[in-house]
Order: structure tokens, then sequence, then C-alpha cells
């Protein structure tokens, strides 16, 4: 740690020394970080509070044609019962990836849960097992555990989740990282599913960080270790420039908005 | 990679002459080009929106030190480790040193061209260790054995062809050229690689000095992969990579995505800050995040090229550059080509050694009008050419020979002078008829004017003078 802090001490004098200020006095200036904040927040964060149905139902409608371009499928649906039908017949309609057998993974949390799932694949003819990123209660997770809920990722060909936020004018779910809320869960599978309610689609990037910097639970729990953005399926055009979709991540993705709950 | 600038002409002079990979520069250019130029009009805020950018970024270049600090101070909060290294040499070693300590075999890497730079690749193989390049052009090239030629798509330079058959070779399947056969069969490969890997290197897009997380963008989702599967993480970045707080990142990262691929927002952006914690599934358990220097202070310490920190490596400038169109990205014997490796190569690693980068561009201006954040290339490559003719002891440049100057003297001289000119006028003018060929140009000059005939013809002084035909418009 010494050797550490000695390394950064004369890296910053050096970086000082070239901006032409005392390079053996560290500077102070708090007010940096707020030269290009948001200078109103809380009308920010009042208007992305009071919004009207219709106007909840408008930005829905920027996401569906934004997601469009991007090979995303939105799927506005009433309620959790008729989405997890829907669900259950995509999972019977593809195939697996890797390997013969069909296994989902989810994450455990609460939008997920009400879907239950469990009691509509585990009924099919060929029942579809669903697994859960669950910790069962141990604070610690032990190494074995971890290891299987490893694998069952690995080998699952469909990832449910759900997100804190939706974007509409850039179709993008927003993640953060949580116990229970694995990050390989929409990574892993060749297909990843997200349920959302309608009234977690927000307007864009200025309101996401607006509301992660000035909404008070927000700003106490902070960005986590891991806070992902994802517009859509992974794609390359490494090669000749032809979109590829698929490239490491899901080739598919589905947003099922409920809207009426 | 192999940093060779010196092998500029020979290599352009090649690439000119390679017919796919012009085919491929123009495509290239042909889908980017113009698209980035289109998304900035689009844009709500209008164009002018880069000069915002502009200032977020000098902003934070010019309170680097306070960035800095605050951002290794908040990683460390977060349960990471952060390593300052002066250059290239101390950054590879303190990977070493980790490679070592958590007895790490295999390795899988997400795009960094800073890695690139600092010739990370080749020392830990070197020490033994497996490291695979993930992102699909990337592990294009290094199963080639090549460096990349383009900083957003390094393997524009191969067809889908040539692929197939370095596919069919490497991977062992069956020859094919289509994309998304072959994409996948680099999706299975590489899979494996990522879940049995032990450590996953990245770069860094982005810091937040204010929240202590480093954003990384891809779209095809492998920096996610390297970041979250492997037990440790190492980011790599170059220190002038930083923003001071989350709101920042609104504009860059819509201004980014545009400049690199036209898109509103590239399909995968993480912010990661620290190990996983013990109630987490997956992340890694060590995060390590190395702030490079590598001769970035003397550029930060000279006002003339300070602008050029701002950059934000999006290759928008690469893709509307008339000459990186036609001698693409290996002439320039960098990880950095195009209209910004002609500026940072120099600075970084010689501006003698790497003189044909800066004079080979035409200060068209294109480079500026793509950049998102408005940076004043061409301004920088007339600086670089002006320290080259002048000499500067500051950044180690010899003057340009005798000769040269010395034209140039006369030359200012002869045209001061109305007499001397006119003189001057009728002699070229008389002695040009010995040179000139039926067509009416000018197909070779004698030494030491033959540079300028090598590889075109010249078109004849004109009889008629430019003075008195505006006489007659008159
Ligand atoms: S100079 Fe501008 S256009 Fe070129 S890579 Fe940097 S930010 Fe992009």
């Amino acid at each position: 740690m010494a050797m550490e802090q000695n390394e950064q001490e004369e890296f910053l004098s050096n970086v000082r020394k070239a901006l032409g200020v005392n390079p053996i006095q560290k500077r102070d200036k708090p007010d940096i970080f707020k030269e290009f904040k948001d200078k109103n927040p809380d009308k920010t964060l009042e208007t992305i509070n009071n919004r009207t149905v219709d106007e909840k139902k408008a930005l829905l409608e920027i996401l569906i044609k934004e997601a469009d371009s991007l090979n995303l499928n939105i799927i506005p649906i009433k309620d959790f019962k008729t989405a997890a039908k829907k669900i259950a017949a995509l999972a019977e309609e593809k195939e697996p990836e890797w390997g013969e057998k069909k296994q989902i993974i989810a994450w455990k949390h609460p939008l997920v849960e009400k879907l239950d799932l469990n009691s509509i694949l585990e009924v099919l003819k060929a029942p579809i097992p669903v697994c859960f990123t669950d910790l069962a209660h141990e604070k610690k997770i032990g190494r074995k555990q971890n290891d299987t809920i490893r694998m069952q990722m690995i080998h699952s060909y469909i990832g449910v989740t759900s997100a804190d936020y939706c974007l509409a004018e850039t179709a993008t779910l927003v993640m953060k990282t949580r116990p229970g809320q694995a990050r390989s869960v929409s990574l892993l599978p060749l297909i990843h599913i997200a349920v959302i309610r309608i009234n977690q689609i927000i307007k864009n990037l200025k309101e996401l960080y607006t509301i992660l910097v000035y909404k008070q639970d927000e700003k106490e729990e902070g960005l986590t270790n891991c806070m992902t953005f994802i517009s859509g399926p992974s794609k390359t055009a490494d090669i000749e420039g032809v979109m590829v979709h698929g490239a490491h991540g899901p080739r598919e993705v589905y947003i099922y908005v409920i809207t009426d709950e | 990679m192999k940093i060779e600038p010196e092998l500029y002409k020979a290599k352009a002079k090649k690439a000119v002459n390679n017919s796919v990979l012009q085919n491929a520069l123009a495509g290239l250019q042909e889908r980017l080009g113009r698209g980035t130029a289109l998304s900035y009009q689009r844009l709500p805020e209008g164009p002018d929106l880069r000069l915002k950018a502009h200032d977020i970024r000098s902003h934070a270049i010019e309170h680097l030190d306070i960035l800095l600090g605050a951002l290794a101070d908040n990683v460390r909060q977060n349960g990471g480790h952060v390593f300052f290294a002066e250059d290239g040499q101390a950054a590879v070693n303190h990977c070493l040193e980790i490679t070592e300590k958590h007895n790490i075999k295999k390795i899988v890497k997400g795009k960094s061209m800073v890695t690139e730079e600092i010739g990370l690749n080749i020392a830990l193989e070197r020490a033994g260790l497996e490291v695979t390049e993930t992102d699909l052009g990337e592990y294009i090239v290094q199963l080639a054995g090549e460096t990349p030629s383009h900083i957003i798509a390094p393997a524009i330079h191969r067809t889908r062809h040539q692929i197939g058959e370095l596919f069919a070779d490497k991977l062992g399947i069956s020859y094919t050229d289509n994309p998304p056969i072959l994409t996948q069969a680099a999706r299975k490969a590489l899979r494996k690689k990522f879940l049995s890997a032990d450590m996953g290197i990245s770069g860094c897009n982005l810091a937040c000095a204010e929240t202590g997380h480093i954003a990384v963008v891809s779209n095809e989702g492998n920096i996610r992969m390297s970041s979250t599967l492997p037990r440790v993480h190492v980011a790599f970045m170059g220190m002038e990579r930083i923003t001071a707080c989350l709101e920042d990142y609104d504009i860059l990262f819509r201004l980014l995505s545009r400049g690199a691929a036209a898109q509103n927002i590239a399909g995968y952006v993480s912010y990661l800050g620290g190990p996983k914690t013990d109630d987490q599934i997956d992340g890694p358990e060590a995060f390590y995040l190395i702030i490079i220097d590598n001769g970035r202070s003397r550029i930060l310490a000279d006002n003339d090229f300070r602008e050029i920190l701002c950059c934000i490596r999006c290759a928008a400038c690469l893709n509307v550059c008339p000459v990186y169109g036609k001698i693409g990205g290996h002439a320039y014997g960098s990880p950095y080509s195009g209209p910004i490796g002609a500026v940072v190569t120099p600075l970084l690693f010689g501006i003698n050694q790497a003189k044909d980068l800066y004079c080979g561009e035409t200060l068209c201006g294109a480079c500026k009008d793509a950049c998102p954040i408005n940076i004043d290339i061409p301004g920088m490559l007339i600086t670089l050419r002006k320290k080259r003719a002048e000499g500067d002891r500051k950044w180690n440049v010899k003057r340009t020979n005798i000769m040269e100057r010395m034209i140039f003297k006369i030359w200012a001289l002869a045209v001061k002078n109305k007499k001397i000119y006119d003189f001057f006028l009728r002699m070229t003018g008389f002695l040009q008829t010995f040179f000139t060929g039926h067509d009416g140009t000018i197909h070779r000059l004698p030494f030491p004017f033959s540079g300028w005939t090598k590889s075109r013809n010249m078109r004849p002084i004109s009889s008629k003078r430019f003075i008195s035909g505006s006489k007659n418009i008159r």
C-alpha cells in the first residue's frame, strides 16, 4: 500500500507539473464536480413522477419505434398472467443452443416471481425447469452453491430478468447488480427476456442520470459494482461490415411491458 | 504491437495497390463516414452539442490531478485496487505481478488500444500465459498474426473469404464465407475461452471520478463477459480517459456512439466499480485499475497539444479521412491510425520518427467536422510540421535539413520582389517545355524536384498569368 501511495503521489505531481500548478500541493476544488450538473434536478424529477397515463403510453410508443431498428422486441401486454403464457409459448418454440436440454435461468426478483413461470412450464408435456439465481438466505455464498448456479447459467438457453429502468429514446434497459440479480442472466443465454412495468420507462439518459444522482434511494444505493445498459441484442459488424446478431451475448431480446397492473 | 511509423511510405504504397483493401476502405467510409455526419444533424440539440462536449472534456483535462485522485480513492473504497504507471513497462509489470499473485493461466481480453500501445500481449505470452482477444475483429487479427487496422473495426482489411479460410485453418470448421456462420463459429470457440479464463482484461472508455467506476462500451458483449466471468478483472486506462461526474456521460455517450458507428447508443455499456460482494453470484473476486501516463503528461504540458487529450477514441476521424481511406490503418505503424494517429503517434513515440504521419495528412479538415469533440486536428498537424521545420528541444526535434530551409528563404525573397518573380516565371516557363509530354503534362522532373512527379503527372505553369486574367475579367 505504501508503494502504491508513493507511486500515485509521484504520478499526480507529474500531472500537476504538466498543468502548470504547484506539483507538491494537492489541489482541492470540490466545485469542479458541479460544473456541468443539472441546474434544476427537482423539476426533472417532478416531470418524471407526474407523467400522465397518456404520456407514459407516448413513451412506450417511442420505445417501440426505437427498438425496431435495433432488432429488439417490445411486447406491451396487460398483465403478468398473459405475459407468462406468452413466455411459455416462446420457450416451447425456441431451441437450446448448446446441447438438447431446455432450461431457463431467472432472477430472484419480485416482477419475475409474479410471472410464476414454474407453474406453467413444469406442467407442459415436455416440462422446462426454471432455476433462480437465488442465494437461499445465506449471507456469504459458499463456493459450491455458487458453482451450481454458474453451471445452471451456462446451460440455460433463456435468461429472464427485470430491469431498473428502460430508456425510451435509445431502447435501453438499465440494471444494477444486487444479490439474486446476477449479471450473467442477461448475458450468457441465447435469449434474454426482461419484464418491466410501463412506469419504469423514462425518456432518456439525461433523465436517468438525474434520477441516479438526485433521487434519495438511488443516491444511497449508488451505482452498485456493476450497472449495465443493454440496448438490443449482442451484435457485430466485424466481418465486412455485415451486421450479425448474437456475437457473444444474446441473439434475441424480448421486453415485456406490463401496462395494466 | 510493434510501433513502426518509419515504414509509413512503404506500407502506404502497398496498401494503395491492394484492391481488396481499397474496396474495404471505401465501403467502411461510405457506411460510417456519412452516417455519422447525419446523426449529428439529427441530435435534438443540433451539431453544436459537440462544443459542449469539448467543454466537458477540456474541463476534465484541466483538473486531471484532482479527478484521478478522487477516482483512485473511490475505487479503493469500493474494494478495488489502483495502480499508477508512469510508462508502459511499469504498467506491464503491475499486470504480471497480478497474474502471479492470483496464479493466473488463461486470460481473455476485450479490445483496448492502450494495451496495444504498451505491448501487453507480447509480455504476457512471454510469461507463459494464454491470451485470447475476444472482440471478433481482434480475434480474427490475432488468429492471423496481424495487428488491428482500425480503432473500432480492427479486421476491416480482411475479406469474408480470407476470414473463412482462416477459420477453416485455425478453428477446424469447413470453409464458408457466410458472416453469420463465421460469427457463430467464433462465438462457440470464444465461449469456451470465456468460461475457462481466470482473468479478464479490458480497457476503459471513460472513468467517473465522482463515483469510482469505469465505463466500458461494446456491441458484442465480450467486455461484459471478460469483466463478469473470470475471477480477476484488470482494467487499463490512459490517464486522460476520465470525467468528473455521472451527468457528463449523457452528452459524451451519445456523441461517442454516433462518432463510432452512427448509433444512438452502443449495445452494451457497463459501469464497473470494484469486486463482487459476498452475497453476489457473479463478477470478479478482485478488481484492478491500472492508470497509465506513458508520455501523456508531456502532451499535457504543451499547450499546443493538450487538446488532443480530449479525444475519446471513437474513430470518426478515420471514417472520413481521405488519406486513411486510401492507405488504411497499418501504414500508420501504431495502434492509433488515421488523423488521431497522425497526431498522437508522433507525440507518444517521437516527432522525428513519425514525421511521415503528420506530413502525409491533407489538412482538408474533414476530421475536425466529424469529431464528436470538435478537436482541432488540422491545427495540430500544422504545428507538428512547424516543430519539425524549426526544431524543438522540448520534444527532441531536430531541424529539417539546411537545404530545404535555404530553398524556402530564397522563395520568400522571390515572391516579395516582382522583378525576380517575373524572371523566375519566365525561366521556369521556358525550362518546362523540355519536360512537357505529348499530353501537355509534365511526366518527370529532374532531381531535386523528382518527388513531385513520382506518382502523378504535373500540370505545367500556365502561359497566361493569373493577374492578367483577372484584369480581363474586370
Ligand atoms: S480525434 Fe475526435 S474523431 Fe478522432 S478518435 Fe478522437 S474523438 Fe474520435
